[in-house]
């Protein structure tokens, strides 16, 4: 972006700065807000910060919810104008997968052109996107553009967290929503089971009350009495026989059975037949049968019969004592239904019952106790259930039932009884003595309930309550519960620590008046009461920040989430604190700093990142992101970064990447080429270090050097210019072989002045030769003033010193001074010395200067080349025993077959800027050590260039 | 006594040398022939003619010095003035000793080309 002067630049930078302040600070605003808040509080942050015609979000969490859709308008845009068309466009436009969305497009909406930005929310755009626009054809700016990425990045984030908060709230409330509803089922078993013993009781006390009743009623029977003839004709009845029948004593004198309706039909044949059989032998007559009251309702009675005889055994009469057993026999019709019921309740209910005798031995099991036991009744008897009972039990239930047994009173007791399947369970043992009339006891009746789930139950609960006072002392987070009026209930340590309270001492009191500062009090108590009033909430289920008062008065900042305990009754509520007055200043630090490093970055133009070799995961800073033009939201792949990679350093990628592989540090500098064709120079610096699992990690940073290497490139371009120079200049010693160079044109120039002259003195003058060769010699004088000019002051005359040179360190010296020429020119140099090299003699300058000037042809000669790589090879070798060979490869434009005979003559130069001096010049150096030096075209493309020197060069030359 | 017709061959690798010394060498009375190498001399037909030879030193390929020994080793008598753009009074020193007649440091004035020719068909 251009800006008229400083000033404006210094004003827009500020307000940019600002900017990305306020946005980062939203997450501050989005603590604990539900999703569509945040979405909210952004648009209304990104509306009042930017100047947008309108700006469209939507957002989406789960599949089975709908998505948050959300579109905010400038005033008097054109959008406004038609809110409902402008949704509908933007919805169906973005409707799309995320790959589908336009980044950046120009469209219509209500008639009016506008600039859209689209922003994914999260990594691929799966929570959903951002659209800003506005009719401004400039939009979006670069800044626009980076507060609208980062705003978006933080939205992303802050949606992420809510969605994870709700989560975490909705199973924790189904977990005590769970546990309060066993709680509550547990306790309505235990009632029922309660009531279930009582029943019980009651109806053993009905039943003894019957017995009793029975035993009354039989014992005040009143006898019916009456004698009858050997025949069996009634004579004598006594009273109630009057009275029960109604007849008087004539009435019924000659009765006989058969003769009346009397006796119940029913029974008549069996009683007529009984009565004969006793009257033929003489035997006592006994049977029950019912007879016909005076109302004609018929009674059971009992018979008992006998006959009378006298002194000679001769049967006289027969007397009959006749007890009205109708009531006993109603009373055993219904013991016999009611035992049977007894008894097949007993052995239904699905309780264990039992009685003992008055010892204490068992007598009767329910058939659900042998069942459950697995035993017989007659191995249960007496005490053969005790086998049953847990060893460890068994002790304490003796001695229980034998105290009952002693002191003749009911009871209970608990232990554990073997299954049939060998599991124990608890039992609870529940006895209550039968007694007769007189109190004394006569039975003793039992049921044993299986207590073992609410034992359990008991156990778990008492755990539940240990582990919930333990979670309470040790938590580090203030846990404060208060009751429906405000009062503080539960106060753990943390919160004596924070806040400086022993718990005894405000335990009671109101909350307000302990923790809060009077400055909030009374807010918080209306708070309450609205609550109260109508279910209200401001603060329940978020997490909330607000200001604390300790007991010493200090005020602090803490994080607060209140919920409501689910009971029933009046409502309390369980407050968690924290003080987070550390995280608010650490907050605050790492917001400065971060704001210090991404203005640092954003000053030095370096970005930094983090590279995970075996997994490529990178992480970049913003400004990495911004120095590429890339979207900060993506996630950085090696592939994202070679689409940015100027397609001629590309193999420096590949071979960084390569290189990481070992841990190798990186140093390069390479450029990037940008969609609108900008080239960027950056510098790479990045040191590996091993992770914990043994894989390679890097941390780097990448300084944008563009401007730094265009000048670079204009200072070294003066600096080779003066190089070719001073670097001719500095090898004096070379004098002789440029001399070489210019005294072969003076050479010619001589002769043919001479002959020239020659001719001119001939008898007679040879005119026509003398004029050729005075035409030769101007030509070649021109030539020679040329090369002269350009070399006069550059040489001069120096004996060549000789010395024992390792021709390996003169070449890797060169390189080292070339490296920097080398890599801004983006060559790639490759080394294959031959470690063995047997010394050569000569000059050591000299031969350092062909080697360069072999290097800067190489390097030259692929300055043009972009459609491969850049690849210099400088290798040394024993060619044959004799001579050492030095070969400079490259892949450059190579020469034509023709030019290589021209190569090595002075001043032939293919280049625009050489001087056509070095190959000569170095060729020259290399005879002057007995060398050759030649070239050849490669098998691929480029050239390659050698020389050979014999190492023995002190024998030579002979 | 100079024999004006007699054939100097010159072998240098440098064009302007090979143009301008024929003349030079007709203005004296000699006849010549030129070659641009070592290589190419020693094909020709020309050694057993050659009365002396006017012999580069530096040339792509076989030097003079490479030459004179080729030709020593060949039996051959013919007398070498060297020439060389390379002023090295030490190389002057070695080359007579070696046995040629004499060495010239291009550019060389036309008498003392003409001395060493001179010298060169005395010792013939």
């Amino acid at each position: 972006m251009a800006f008229s002067d400083s000033a404006e630049e210094l004003k827009h930078l500020k307000r940019a700065m600002s900017d990305l302040v306020s946005v980062l600070a939203l997450p501050a605003v989005w603590s604990g807000q539900e999703p569509r808040q945040i979405v909210m509080t952004f648009h209304d942050a990104l509306m009042s910060t930017l100047d947008l015609d309108f700006l469209y979000s939507r957002a989406k969490f789960e599949a089975s919810v709908q998505p948050i859709k959300i579109l905010r308008t400038a005033p008097l845009s054109a959008a406004s104008q038609n809110v409902e068309k402008t949704l509908h466009t933007l919805n169906r436009r973005f409707e799309d997968a995320p790959q589908n969305w336009p980044a950046e497009e120009r469209g219509h909406f209500g008639g009016q052109e506008y600039s859209l930005l689209s922003l994914p929310l999260g990594i691929g755009g799966e929570i959903g996107i951002v659209v800003a626009s506005s009719a401004r054809a400039d939009f979006p700016t670069q800044s626009e553009r980076m507060l609208l990425s980062v705003a978006a990045n933080q939205v992303t984030v802050a949606l992420q967290q809510a969605r994870l908060l709700s989560e975490q709230k909705r199973i924790a409330g189904e977990l005590e929503f769970r546990v309060a509803e066993r709680t509550l089922s547990l306790a309505a078993a235990n009632v029922k089971l309660r009531k279930e013993i009582d029943d019980r009781k009651r109806a053993e006390e009905a039943l003894r009350a019957s017995e009793i009743n029975l035993r009354q009623i039989i014992d005040s029977v009143p006898g019916l009495v009456c004698t009858m003839s050997p025949a069996g004709e009634t004579e004598l009845v006594n009273r109630p026989i009057m009275e029960y029948f109604g007849k008087s004593i004539e009435e019924l004198k000659g009765w006989t059975l058969g003769n009346n309706d009397a006796v119940h039909p029913d029974d008549l044949p069996r009683v007529i037949s009984d009565f004969r059989h006793s009257i033929t032998t003489g035997t006592p007559f006994e049977t029950e049968l019912r007879l016909r009251r005076a109302d004609g309702v018929y009674r059971w009675f009992k018979n008992n019969g006998g006959p009378v005889q006298d002194t000679g055994g001769r049967i006289t009469g027969w007397y009959f004592l006749i007890i009205d057993i109708d009531d006993r026999k109603c009373v055993e019709e219904a013991l016999r239904a009611s035992e049977r019921n007894l008894y097949l309740t007993i052995n239904t209910i699905p309780a264990l019952a039992w009685s003992a005798r008055p010892d204490g031995t068992a007598e009767y099991f329910n058939q659900h106790y042998l069942d459950y036991l697995g035993l017989t009744q007659d191995q249960a008897q007496d005490w053969g259930w005790t086998e049953a009972v847990h060893p460890d039990d068994l002790d304490g239930l003796i001695d229980a039932w034998q105290f009952m047994t002693n002191a003749d009173k009911g009871g209970e007791c608990e232990a554990r009884l073997r299954r049939f399947d060998g599991i124990y369970r608890w039992f609870l043992f529940r006895t209550n003595p039968l007694r007769d009339e007189s109190g004394k006891t006569i039975k003793w009746y039992g049921t044993n309930t299986d207590i073992d789930d609410r034992k359990r139950a008991d156990e778990e609960s008492r755990r539940s309550e240990a582990r919930k006072t333990a979670i309470l002392d040790s938590a580090i987070d203030c846990i404060v519960t208060i009751n429906h009026e405000g009062c503080i209930t539960e106060f753990n340590p943390a919160a004596e620590r924070t806040f400086g309270y022993r718990r005894i001492d405000v335990l009671g009191k109101q909350l307000s008046d302990v923790m809060i500062p009077p400055s909030y009090r009374e807010e918080h108590r209306q708070g309450l009461a609205r609550y109260q009033a109508t279910g209200e909430s401001r603060v329940l289920g978020k997490r909330i920040e607000l200001t604390a008062v300790r007991a010493d008065g200090t005020e602090f900042p803490v994080e607060l989430a209140i919920s409501r305990i689910p009971m029933d009754g009046p409502p309390s509520f369980t407050g968690c604190l924290r003080d987070i007055t550390e995280r608010k200043q650490a907050e605050q630090e790492l917001r400065r700093s971060e704001a210090f490093l991404a203005e640092g970055q954003r000053l030095s133009r370096t970005g930094s990142f983090f590279w995970r070799v075996a997994t490529e995961e990178i992480v970049w800073s913003e400004q990495l992101s911004r120095i590429f033009e890339l979207d900060p939201s993506l996630k950085m792949t090696l592939e994202l970064i070679g689409s940015r990679m100027h397609p001629e350093d590309l193999f420096m990628l590949n071979d960084m990447v390569e290189g990481a592989r070992y841990g190798s540090d990186l140093e390069r500098e390479y450029r990037i080429l940008l969609p609108d064709y900008t080239v960027k120079y950056l510098h790479v610096v990045a040191h590996g270090t091993k992770s914990n699992d043994g894989q390679w990690e890097y941390v780097g940073a990448v300084q944008d050097v563009t401007d730094r290497r265009l000048s670079d490139e204009a200072l070294n371009k003066a600096r080779s210019e003066l190089a070719s120079v001073s670097r001719t200049t500095s090898l004096g010693i070379m004098t002789a072989a440029i001399a070489h160079e210019v005294n072969q044109p003076l050479s010619g120039i001589v002769t043919n002045a001479s002959t020239c002259l020659r001719m001119l003195d001939s008898q007679p003058p040879n005119i026509e030769g003398a004029r050729e060769t005075a035409r030769r010699t101007i030509r070649d004088g021109n030539r020679a003033s040329e090369i002269v000019t350009r070399l006069r002051a550059l040489f001069k005359r120096k004996e060549v010193a000789t010395e024992p040179i390792d021709l390996n360190d003169a070449a890797r010296e060169v390189i080292a001074l070339s490296w920097s020429e080398l890599q801004s020119e983006r060559i790639m140099v490759r080394q294959e010395f031959d470690e063995d090299l047997p010394a050569v003699r000569g000059d050591r300058i000299q031969i350092q200067q062909v080697i360069l000037n072999l290097l800067r042809n190489a390097s030259d000669a692929m300055r043009e080349i972009d459609d491969r790589p850049r690849q210099l090879l400088i290798k040394t070798e024993c060619d044959d025993g004799k001579n050492v060979q030095l070969t400079v490869q490259d892949t450059g434009v190579g020469f034509a077959p023709d030019a290589v005979d021209r190569l090595f003559e002075s001043f032939y130069t293919t280049k625009q800027e050489g001087t056509g001096i070095g190959l000569s010049v170095s060729r020259s150096i290399i005879e002057a050590h007995r060398g050759h030096l030649w070239a050849s075209a490669n098998d691929g493309p480029g050239s390659s260039f050698a020389f050979s020197i014999p190492h023995d060069y002190s024998s030579e030359p002979n | 006594m100079m024999n004006p017709r007699s054939l100097v061959s010159i072998v240098d690798d440098d064009e302007s040398v090979r143009e301008s010394l024929p003349d030079l060498l007709k203005e004296f009375g000699f006849a010549s022939q030129t070659f641009t190498s070592a290589e190419a001399f020693l094909a020709s037909d020309g050694i057993s003619r050659t009365e002396c030879l006017i012999l580069d030193i530096a040339m792509p390929g076989m030097s003079g010095p490479d030459l004179q020994r080729e030709l020593k080793r060949r039996q051959s008598k013919i007398p070498i003035i060297f020439i060389t753009a390379q002023r090295d009074e030490s190389v002057r020193t070695q080359l007579v000793e070696s046995g040629a007649i004499g060495c010239l440091f291009k550019p060389f004035n036309d008498t003392a080309l003409l001395d060493a020719l001179n010298a060169a068909f005395r010792v013939k």
